[in-house]
């Protein structure tokens, strides 16, 4: 049984489509990383899972019932775009109001059981709107992951957060999944973060899903590639492209070669042309390089 | 072997759904000063209007709006069409106060997002427009109270005449407390519609609130020398008929048609709510 099983599931907003025959799996124990351009239907989709809004068509399934069945619902956490947090109530007071909502019992105990997982116990007795953009960010999710959820949907949940707050989370999130029973889709653009947790992906764009996939099937498919760095740059980079037919300077400032090469045989071609190499690796393209590639209609 | 791992779904049933609720709703309403704004302005607002009449008109005159301190509560007889301010200013301005504390109220719910935590794991929207239907009604319930205090300790400080059918007056305002659930469902249905418009839902509370679509079919209606009884069945001509005329009658009118309005209003906007998007 998957967690998410979507078919053919589209929704218009008048004579605009913004989901189109999107079809979506998410497995028991996954962390589904939902990835996608602005106005890709990321968010659109999302809330037609969490039942935000009707389906202009296609099917949802949660955990082999129909989404909008109440006992599946009612076990469910969300983070799309606010937290659902009263400004003039304490972080404290919010997450009481939540799991009142929710029936949990022993509310306060959960409630502080939660916020330690996400590091804010000392913030609890802050009033909302004097938390900073990070400690609404894991407040937010905070506010999810109340009443052990079997299926969370997270919006951009890294939005804000700094580096330690990032390895929090991702900590939570690898330890949410680990009974195999529950899952979580997110959506982020910092796709390097992604990477890091996401155990499966789902690409979308215009609309429709481009590519689903496993994070072992994605890193067979991200291509390897040799990194050269070289006294002379500009030299090195006509040599090698009269030789090999993609080459590519990256941001860190060295010199892909992207054909079936090996080092050693890059080094050789350019020590016999007077280069001398000064740094050589291989290395894979990572999910924001391959999403990029994807989107640019697989050049790499 | 099958190595899917047992999930155990059970929601809360609906006792529990709306006693959570309504937890929550109270706990807000008690603890934003909004709700304590107006039920100071629902306590000034009679109290000043009692003072107006020490002052002297353009005339030269002494102003006189009320000749008994239970006509700033409610108007001596059933007044579908007003005359004048007197006529319009007594408990009945509560429904206004309310209009607009519900749409700030609610309009907070879709502001932050915590309609859509609540929506994604309540699927029942009924839940939604109970609670919101029973605390705002408690809140105009209460400005009914602080309006009271309000007219009535003016009314004294004035010094106008207190004689009174005891009866008529319970019945006046406790027919307009209980007009009270009738018209809180009418702003929460008004700000289900407009949710994403936070002017437009609390223009359309005044708007609604004031009675104007009412006072001018009575116009009409007056004018035509028709019966005028039937405007009862809307939830202003039957606040405006508990008045200090009132007999049981009209207390049994504000039960029926408040409560109806209630239902048609909850199921109403409960339809809208599953119907359309959430924001």
């Amino acid at each position: 049984m998957n967690a998410v099983e979507i078919k053919n599931l589209s929704k218009n907003f008048g004579p605009k489509q913004a989901v189109c025959g999107l079809d979506m799996t998410v497995p028991m124990g996954a962390i589904y990383g939902f990835i996608g351009e602005n106005g890709s239907g990321k968010s659109t989709t999302e809330k037609m899972i969490c039942g935000l809004i009707p389906t202009s068509g296609g099917s949802i399934k949660l955990y082999g019932k129909e989404y909008t069945d109440e006992d599946v619902r009612a076990k469910m956490g969300v983070l799309i775009e606010a937290p659902g947090c009263f400004a003039g109530l304490t972080v404290f007071d919010n997450m009481m109001l939540q799991a009142e909502n929710l029936g949990i019992a022993n509310a306060e105990q959960e409630v502080i059981k939660v916020l330690k997982m996400v590091r804010m116990e000392g913030s609890a007795g802050n009033k909302y709107k004097n938390c900073s953009l990070g400690m609404k960010q894991r407040v937010g999710i905070a506010m999810a992951l109340l009443g052990a959820p079997t299926l969370l949907v997270l919006d951009e949940p890294l939005n804000g957060l700094d580096a330690d707050g990032m390895r929090i989370m991702r900590e939570v999130f690898t330890d949410i999944i680990k009974d195999g029973k529950r899952s979580i889709i997110i959506s982020s653009h910092l796709l390097g973060e992604l990477q890091k947790v996401a155990t499966h992906y789902g690409i979308i764009r215009h609309g429709k899903m481009i590519a689903q996939m496993t994070a072992d099937e994605l890193d067979a498919s991200c291509r390897t590639y040799v990194a050269i760095q070289s006294a002379e740059m500009n030299k090195t980079k006509i040599l090698l492209g009269c030789k090999y037919s993609r080459v590519e300077e990256d941001e860190a400032g060295y010199l892909r070669v992207y054909d079936m090469t090996t080092p050693e045989e890059i080094v050789s071609y350019l020590y016999q042309n007077g280069i001398c190499v000064t740094e050589i690796k291989t290395d894979k393209i990572g999910l924001e390089e391959y999403y990029i590639d994807l989107m640019n209609g697989g050049k790499r | 072997m099958n190595n899917t791992p047992e999930i155990k779904f059970e929601s809360p049933t609906f006792a529990k759904r709306i006693k959570g609720m309504l937890g929550v709703d109270f706990y807000r309403l008690f603890n934003t000063p909004l709700f304590y704004i107006f039920l100071a302005i629902a306590a000034i607002i009679p109290a000043m209007v009692s003072a107006m009449t020490t002052m002297l008109g353009p005339d030269g005159n002494q102003i006189t709006l009320y000749t008994n301190v239970w006509q700033i509560i409610a108007s001596s007889r059933t007044l579908y069409v007003i005359e004048g301010i007197a006529d319009y200013a007594n408990m009945n301005m509560v429904f206004i106060f309310g209009g607009i504390m519900v749409s700030i109220f609610i309009g907070h719910d879709y502001k932050s997002g915590y309609v859509k935590q609540l929506f994604t794991t309540h699927a029942k929207k009924e839940d939604y427009m109970i609670s919101k239907t029973i605390v705002c009604a408690f809140a105009m319930a209460c400005m009914c109270v602080t309006y009271f205090i309000g007219g009535t300790v003016g009314g004294l400080l004035v010094q106008y005449d207190t004689a009174v059918n005891v009866g008529s007056l319970l019945i006046a305002i406790f027919g307009k407390i209980i007009m009270s659930v009738g018209w809180a469902s009418l702003y929460t249905f008004l700000n289900v519609i407009f949710r994403r418009y936070f002017g437009v839902s609390v223009a359309s509370s005044f708007f609604f609130g004031t009675g104007i679509l009412i006072i001018g079919a009575a116009a009409i209606v007056e004018g035509l020398n028709l019966p005028t009884g039937f405007l009862n069945i809307f939830l202003y001509g039957a606040s405006v008929n508990a008045n200090l005329s009132s007999n049981i009658g009209s207390l049994i009118t504000c039960i029926v048609v408040s409560g109806a309005w209630a239902v048609i209003y909850n199921i109403a906007g409960t339809h809208i709510l599953n119907k359309c998007d959430v924001y």
